[in-house]
């Protein structure tokens, strides 16, 4: 599904990925976990498109196309989603709007007919109930005065809506009360199948005891420098990073 | 370069034949209208490069007109609406008329009715308020009694005029204590230039809507001056767009204590348009607020200019001043100046205010992207919620 060869990306003007490799199959859980300013993050943002992130060497092979010639829009329409560690305010536009064109514009490019609003909104309602969301925060301004937490689970929730197919979720767990966290991992569990696949880049183990990982990441200085299973993220909760130096 | 009277007739339009006033016009706004005329014919004749002009480009006072600009009439639905149609003919009502509201030709009104005008800022800027001093041809004086108290009644007044010349109107509106009304003016006429008076009477709620979305060629020049007398509270909304050019100025005094005037403008200039926004609030009384907020789009080669402008006069303590001014530039030879002022001679006043020109943010722009929306659209959503943040009734 997702195959990154050697990467060197700058962010800004400033080299931060060195020459990275990662290969995600159908299906699969990748954990990623690192050092703060490892470049987690711009993994992600150049998979998403962000501007001032570009690869100076390298490629991303997605679905059997060049990811990173498609527009940002064309990559969600493909299936890309990226959870953001920091989700943007955007005053005056509201949730349900903003998520419904999004969905038809997706639609539109995959030559899918237009979900009207009816059919829209009992979608919707089935997902806050699926995942336990507020709805009042679906009348709002997208993230305008949201919580630290309810940013990271209206990024969830448009997961759910916009059923990717590959997920990327930046610290999604990161400021999450224990009850969230659950409906997080609850969250990307039911979208788990074996078409889907999952990038999880977090800080805690407790998230993969929720969301069982195929295998996890160390990525540190730009590089992954160490991959495991399940086990590898409890020696790190236990030890910190420093021994992977030595 | 001094205009020799011929040329400069070309844009004085309505002052070239020195209109008579009505009968019941005071002395004062007779001399007033001689002096205008005697200005008039020594100024010269507008350039873009004219500070007194706020880079408006006003050459195009004396374009030619060549499109036919059929205004179109929106028909009044609701029982709470009423029409009033301005034009150089006069009134024409548009639906029936309340019995709380009078609305009079000013030529019928008494002549110890008539209030005078007189900006008080930007002096040198006056051109036009001369102009529509030295050739008054119409207007309404408008009253809303004291019983009218359904804030969701929209007392419409649309502007209409067509044709090469200007037309020069002046209004006053006169809102009784307590009352409360939506007024709103359209204006779909070719070339305006409209004065008025408002007297906001004590407790009064008002909402004021003014939509200027104009056609490519045409051009309005407004002068506001508004009185909120104790207690008051006025919200204005003032939507414009394009024209050829289209030149505001508002000004606000507290006649009391304890009154407020909240003001939106959009402003959007995208199709090679000149706006110019000028407000100024003079707090000359203690404990009144005003909240003052600009959004403004510029593409191509069009310009904007905003001024905010807030005085505190000594002793008018407790005023409370909020200016917010901000700017996208859609192009890069749109051109944006954008001016918070505040001049404050009071103990204990609170003030804020803030100027921004820049692009869309761009972190936004991705945030939808990323979600699946193509960048023109995510710009279009972007603007409309840029816009939102103006919107202020
Ligand atoms: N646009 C940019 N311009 C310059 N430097 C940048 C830019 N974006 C990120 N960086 C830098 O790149 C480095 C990696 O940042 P990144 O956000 O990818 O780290 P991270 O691994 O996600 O860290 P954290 O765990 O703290 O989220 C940091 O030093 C950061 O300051
Ligand atoms: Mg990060």
């Amino acid at each position: 599904m997702l195959k990154i060869d050697q990467v060197v990306a700058n962010a800004g003007d400033k080299e931060i990925l060195k020459g990275l490799n990662l290969t995600v199959k159908p299906g699969e859980v990748h954990a990623i976990m690192g050092p703060n300013g490892a470049g987690k993050s711009t993994l992600g943002n150049l998979l998403a498109g962000m501007p001032h992130v570009e690869l100076t060497s390298g490629s991303v092979e997605y679905m059997g196309k060049n990811l990173l010639e498609l527009e940002p829009e064309e990559r969600a329409a493909e299936g890309v989603f990226l959870a953001f560690q920091y989700p943007v305010e955007i005053p005056g536009v509201n949730n349900m709007y903003f998520l419904r064109t999004a969905l038809n514009s997706q639609r539109k490019y995959r030559g899918e007919e237009p979900m009207d609003s009816a059919q829209f909104l009992r979608m919707v309602k089935q997902k806050i109930k699926d995942l336990n969301m507020r709805d009042d925060l679906l009348k709002r301004p997208v993230n305008v005065g949201f919580s630290g937490g309810e940013k990271k689970r209206n990024e969830v929730f448009q997961m759910g809506v916009l059923e990717p197919k590959l997920a990327i979720l930046d610290e999604t767990d990161s400021g999450l009360d224990i009850d969230a966290l659950k409906i997080v991992a609850d969250g990307v569990n039911q979208l788990r199948s074996p078409d889907r696949s999952f990038i999880i880049i977090t800080h805690y183990q407790r998230l993969l005891d929720h969301i069982q990982p195929d295998y996890v990441h160390v990525l540190a200085d730009g590089k992954i420098v160490k991959s495991g299973d399940k086990g590898l993220a409890l020696e790190l909760e236990e030890q910190g990073y420093g021994w992977l130096n030595e | 370069m001094a205009g020799s009277m011929s040329e400069a007739m070309t844009w004085l339009g309505p002052a070239e034949s020195g209109q008579s006033l009505p009968a019941g016009a005071p002395q004062w706004l007779r001399d007033k209208q001689q002096a205008a005329i005697q200005q008039l014919s020594s100024m010269s004749v507008p350039h873009r490069k004219m500070e007194i002009w706020r880079y408006a480009d006003v050459n195009r006072l004396q374009a030619q007109m060549t499109a036919e600009n059929a205004p179109e009439l929106p028909t009044p639905n609701a029982v709470d609406h009423t029409v009033i149609v301005v034009s150089q003919q006069g009134i024409q009502w548009h639906s029936d008329q309340p019995d709380w509201l009078t609305v009079e030709p000013i030529s019928q009104m008494a002549a110890a009715d008539w209030q005078d005008v007189q900006p008080q800022a930007h002096p040198s800027e006056q051109g036009m308020v001369v102009l529509n001093q030295a050739g008054l041809h119409g207007g309404v004086f408008l009253v809303v009694a004291a019983e009218q108290t359904n804030p969701a009644h929209v007392v419409e007044l649309i502007y209409v005029h067509e044709g090469e010349h200007w037309l020069n109107l002046r209004n006053q509106f006169k809102l009784a204590s307590n009352c409360q009304v939506t007024i709103k003016e359209t204006h779909v006429g070719d070339r305006i230039n409209l004065v008025s008076h408002w007297a906001v009477g004590p407790g009064a709620q008002v909402k004021r809507e003014v939509t200027s979305r104009l056609q490519p060629e045409a051009m309005l020049v407004q002068f506001d001056h508004m009185e909120l007398a104790d207690g008051a509270d006025v919200r204005a909304m003032h939507q414009r767009s394009n024209g050829a050019l289209q030149h505001h100025q508002r000004q606000v005094q507290f006649a009391g204590v304890g009154a407020k005037y909240v003001s939106g403008s959009i402003n959007k200039s995208i199709l090679n348009n000149n706006i110019c926004d000028i407000v100024n609030v003079i707090h000359n009384q203690k404990n009144n607020r005003s909240e003052v907020t600009h959004r403004s789009i510029a593409k191509d080669q069009s310009q904007i200019f905003n001024n905010a402008r807030a005085l505190v006069a000594v002793g008018a303590d407790q005023s409370e001043i909020e200016q917010d001014l901000k700017n996208i530039l859609l192009s890069a030879d749109a051109k944006i100046f954008s001016k918070p002022e505040l001049e404050v001679y009071a103990d204990e006043v609170v003030a804020a205010h803030g100027s921004t020109i820049g692009a869309l943010d761009e972190q936004s722009l991705f945030y939808l992207q990323s979600r699946g929306i193509e960048l023109t659209q995510a710009r279009e959503i972007m603007i409309e919620s840029f816009e939102q943040e103006a919107q202020v009734c």
